[in-house]
C-alpha cells in the first residue's frame, strides 16, 4: 500500500466554544480521490477550515500529519507551502489586489518558503498563461483584483486556476459545486481532472452526488455530527443520492 | 512658560524689533503688517478649538523654542548645489527650498510663455497687490516671520506643460522653525500643477515646518497641487492650503503622508463662483508615535458646484490619526453636489483615530452625502491570501496597500500616480522611502541610501 498523504486521528475542533468536530479519522493516499458528503451541519466545512489552518476553529485534540509533518503545528502559509490547497467555497473578493499580484506573491513566497529564487516576470507570465487554459479562465481577468465582480463560476474557475498555479499535493474542494450551472460545472470538474496525477490527491466535498459524475472519487465517506459514519466506493454517493440522508442519521443516531 | 506665551513671544520679538526686518522685501512687509494685527486674535482661537489631536494644535506645536532664520541666512546652500535629479531629462520646473531660503534650479529658466516664478522677496511691483490679497490668509505666525517663499503666475489661457516641483529640504543641527509659503495665482482659463515634496536630511534635529499654500483659481482655471510628506520623526508639519475658487473652476489637491513626526494639515477652501470642481484626497501610514490630522473648511457659495473627499488613513502601532471634514453650503448655494468619504483602518490595538465629519447645509436644493468607517484588515482576506502561501505579514501589507489604491488613482498625473504606488508598497515594506526611489523627483545626494 503507497504511503499516507495525510492521516487525520481522533480530531475535534470547533468555534467559539461549540464543538464540530468529534472525532475525525480519514486517510488518504497519494492518487485517491475521496468525497466527503454529508447532511448540513455536519461539520464538512469546519473540517475543510480546520486542515486548511482557518483561525475562526480551534482544534481541541487530535492529529492531523500531512506527508509526515504536523499539519496542525504550521500557520495557513505554510500548510500551502507544504501543498495543502483549499478551494473556498465562498472565495473572498479583494479590491485592490490584482490576481497577478496576488498570484506572484503567492508563487514566489512558496519559491522562498522552499529555498528558490522568485520566478522571473517572463516564465511567470507564460506560467499563468498556460494554467488559465485549464480552466478556460479569461486574460481579462488578471488585471482585475481578486474575485472583484467575478460571476458565481468565474469564482470557482479562479480556485481551480490558483489549484493549477500552486500545484498541491492535496486539494480540498469545499462545495466546489454549489452555485455552479452545469457548463461552469464541467469546466471546473475538467479543471480538476487536469490536474490529477498519482501523486497527488483530492478530498472533494459536497452535498450533491452531480459532482461525483464529472470527478470520481475512490472512496466516499459520510460525515455526520462531527464523526465519519460511513465509508464505502463511488456507489455509497448513488444510494445516497436515492434514499436521502435518514438512513445514516438513524444508522448512526443508535450507536 | 505656557503655550500661549511661548506664542506671544514671537509677537514681542517682532515687535520690539523695529529693526529686525530692516531690508523687508515689500510683499514680505505687507503679509508681516497685516499678520501682526491678527495676530492676538488667532492665538486666542488656538486655545478653542479641541477638533484635533493636541499634538497638532498650533499652541503645541510652536511651544518649544525654535531657532528662526531672521536674517535669511543662507546656512545650507551646498545642499541645493548637491540637489541632484535621479533621473534624466527630469519633466519639471523645479525649486528646491533649504530650510526657508528659496533656489531656483536651471530647469525655471526654462519655463515655458505664460509661467512665472518669483521668490516672494523679489515678486514684480505689478503682482503685488494680486499676491498680497491672495496671500492674505493663512496662519499668522507663519507671514510673520516669513523671510522667503514662492509666488507662481500662470497668465490668462495658458497651460503649463509640465508641472512645478517644489522640494522643501531640511538641514541642520539646531532645532528651527522654518516658515514657508507658496503663492499660485491661476489666471482665467489657465492650467498648472504643482507638486510639493517635504525632506528632511537631519531625520534627529527638531524641525518644525509651518507652510501655507495660497490658491487662488480664476475663472475656468485648473489648478492641481500634490503633497508628499517624506520627513522624519523629529518633524512637526503645521501646513495648510487655503483655496478660493472662481466660477467654472478646478481645484484638485492630493496629499501623501509617508513619514514624519506629527503633521497638521488644514484645508480651508471656498467655493465662490458657480460650476466649479473640488477634488480633494489624502493618505496617511501612520506608525509609531506619529500623528496626522487632516482638516477640511470646504465652504459653497457658488451654484452647481461639486465636491468630493476622499481621505483615508492606515493607523499601525501607537500612531493616531484624525480627520476632521466640514462641508458647508451656503444659502446661495443651489444644486450644490458634495460627497464626503473618510476611511480607516486601525491595525493594531493601540493605535487610535479621530473622525468627525460634519456638514452644515443651509440649501434645500443640495446633494450632499458623507461616511467615515474605521475598521481592521479584513479577516477573512487575510485568510484566503494565507492560504494561498501569502505569508501574514505580506498579506497585511498588500491589503493595506489595496486600500490605498483608490486615493492613488484619483491623481490624474500619471507619472506621480504610478509613483506613488510605488512609494506607498516601499513604505509599507519598511523601505526607507528616500527620494532616490521617486522619479517625479529627484533626489540629492545627501538622503540617498
Amino acid at each position: 500500500m503507497a504511503e499516507e498523504l495525510l492521516k487525520v486521528r481522533n480530531l475535534h475542533a470547533g468555534i467559539d466554544g461549540k464543538e464540530i468536530l468529534r472525532g475525525v479519522d480519514l486517510t488518504i493516499r497519494p492518487g485517491e480521490v475521496h468525497a466527503i458528503m454529508g447532511p448540513n451541519g455536519s461539520g464538512k466545512s469546519t473540517l475543510s477550515g480546520v486542515l486548511a489552518g482557518d483561525p475562526r476553529y480551534t482544534v481541541t485534540s487530535g492529529s492531523a500529519i500531512f506527508h509526515g509533518v504536523d499539519l496542525l503545528a504550521l500557520s495557513p502559509e505554510d500548510r500551502s507551502h507544504e501543498g495543502l490547497f483549499l478551494s473556498f467555497q465562498y472565495p473572498v473578493e479583494i479590491p485592490g489586489v490584482t490576481m497577478v499580484n496576488f498570484m506572484r506573491a503567492a508563487v514566489n513566497a512558496k519559491r522562498k518558503y522552499l529555498g528558490e529564487e522568485p520566478m522571473s516576470a517572463a516564465d511567470f507570465l507564460k506560467m499563468m498563461r498556460q494554467k488559465r487554459a485549464v480552466v478556460e479562465l479569461d486574460n481579462k481577468l488578471a488585471s482585475r483584483s481578486v474575485n472583484e465582480g467575478f460571476s458565481g463560476g468565474e469564482k470557482k474557475r479562479n480556485e481551480i486556476f490558483q489549484m493549477a498555479v500552486l500545484e498541491p499535493r492535496l486539494s480540498i474542494l469545499d462545495e466546489t459545486d454549489s452555485g455552479l450551472d452545469i457548463d461552469a460545472l464541467r469546466i471546473v470538474a475538467g479543471g480538476v481532472n487536469k490536474l490529477r496525477t498519482d501523486k497527488n490527491a483530492t478530498i472533494v466535498i459536497t452535498h450533491y452526488q452531480r459532482l461525483l459524475d464529472y470527478i470520481k472519487p475512490d472512496v466516499v465517506h459520510i460525515l455526520y455530527k462531527g464523526r465519519i459514519v460511513h465509508t464505502g466506493g463511488p456507489e455509497l454517493a448513488l444510494e445516497l443520492e436515492e434514499r436521502g440522508y435518514d438512513w445514516i442519521k438513524q444508522e448512526a443516531d443508535q450507536l | 512658560m505656557n503655550a500661549i506665551e511661548a506664542l506671544g513671544q514671537y509677537l514681542v520679538l517682532v515687535q520690539s524689533n523695529p529693526g529686525l526686518f530692516r531690508d523687508d522685501p515689500p510683499l514680505l512687509a505687507r503679509l508681516r503688517q497685516e499678520a501682526l494685527g491678527r495676530l492676538p486674535g488667532e492665538i486666542e482661537s488656538y486655545r478653542a478649538d479641541k477638533t484635533i489631536p493636541a499634538e497638532c494644535r498650533p499652541d503645541t506645536m510652536y511651544a518649544p523654542d525654535y531657532g528662526i532664520n531672521l536674517q535669511h541666512l543662507e546656512m545650507t546652500a551646498d545642499v541645493a548645489s548637491a540637489f541632484r535629479c535621479g533621473v534624466p531629462n527630469l519633466n519639471c520646473y523645479l525649486a528646491v527650498v533649504v530650510g526657508d531660503v528659496v533656489h531656483f534650479t536651471d530647469s525655471m529658466l526654462k519655463a515655458p510663455e505664460g509661467l512665472e516664478v518669483y521668490s516672494l522677496r523679489n515678486v514684480p511691483e505689478k503682482y503685488l497687490d494680486m499676491a498680497a490679497y491672495i496671500g492674505r490668509r493663512g496662519d499668522s505666525l507663519n507671514a510673520l516671520l516669513l523671510s522667503d517663499g514662492i509666488y507662481i503666475r500662470v497668465a490668462e489661457g495658458y497651460e503649463i506643460d509640465k508641472p512645478i516641483q517644489i522640494v522643501n529640504i531640511f538641514n541642520g543641527s539646531t532645532p528651527m522653525l522654518t516658515p514657508r509659503r507658496v503663492i499660485v495665482d491661476a489666471r482665467p482659463m489657465s492650467a498648472v500643477k504643482v507638486l510639493l515634496c517635504d525632506h528632511s536630511q537631519s531625520p534627529d534635529t527638531p524641525h518644525l515646518a509651518s507652510q501655507v499654500v495660497n490658491v487662488n483659481a480664476a475663472e475656468g482655471a485648473h489648478v492641481e497641487i500634490y503633497d508628499i510628506e517624506e520627513a522624519a520623526p523629529a518633524t512637526r508639519r503645521r501646513w495648510q492650503l487655503i483655496a478660493e475658487q472662481a466660477s467654472n473652476s478646478e481645484l484638485t489637491v492630493s496629499s501623501a503622508y509617508l513619514h514624519g513626526g506629527v503633521s497638521a494639515n488644514e484645508y480651508i477652501i471656498d467655493v465662490n463662483g458657480d460650476g466649479c470642481t473640488t477634488n480633494l484626497s489624502g493618505l496617511a501610514i501612520c506608525t509609531g508615535q506619529q500623528v496626522v490630522s487632516n482638516k477640511v473648511t470646504l465652504r459653497h457659495h457658488g451654484q452647481h458646484c461639486t465636491s468630493r473627499q476622499l481621505f483615508k488613513n492606515a493607523v499601525f502601532d501607537q500612531a493616531h490619526g484624525a480627520f476632521g471634514g466640514r462641508v458647508i453650503v451656503e444659502e446661495e448655494a443651489c444644486h450644490t453636489d458634495a460627497a464626503q468619504t473618510n476611511r480607516n483602518i486601525l491595525a493594531s490595538p493601540d493605535a487610535r483615530m479621530d473622525a468627525s465629519p460634519q456638514l452644515e447645509i443651509y440649501c434645500d436644493e443640495v446633494k450632499a452625502s458623507h461616511g467615515a468607517t474605521t475598521g481592521q484588515l479584513d479577516e477573512r482576506a487575510l485568510f484566503y491570501m494565507q492560504s494561498r502561501g501569502i505569508p501574514r505579514d505580506e498579506a497585511r501589507r498588500m491589503l493595506t496597500q489595496a486600500f490605498m489604491t483608490d486615493v492613488i488613482d484619483n491623481i490624474g498625473y500619471e507619472v506621480l500616480r504610478q509613483r506613488l504606488h510605488v512609494l506607498v508598497e516601499k513604505r509599507l515594506n519598511g523601505d526607507a522611502a528616500s527620494c532616490s526611489t521617486c522619479a517625479t523627483a529627484c533626489h540629492s545626494n545627501t538622503t540617498e541610501q
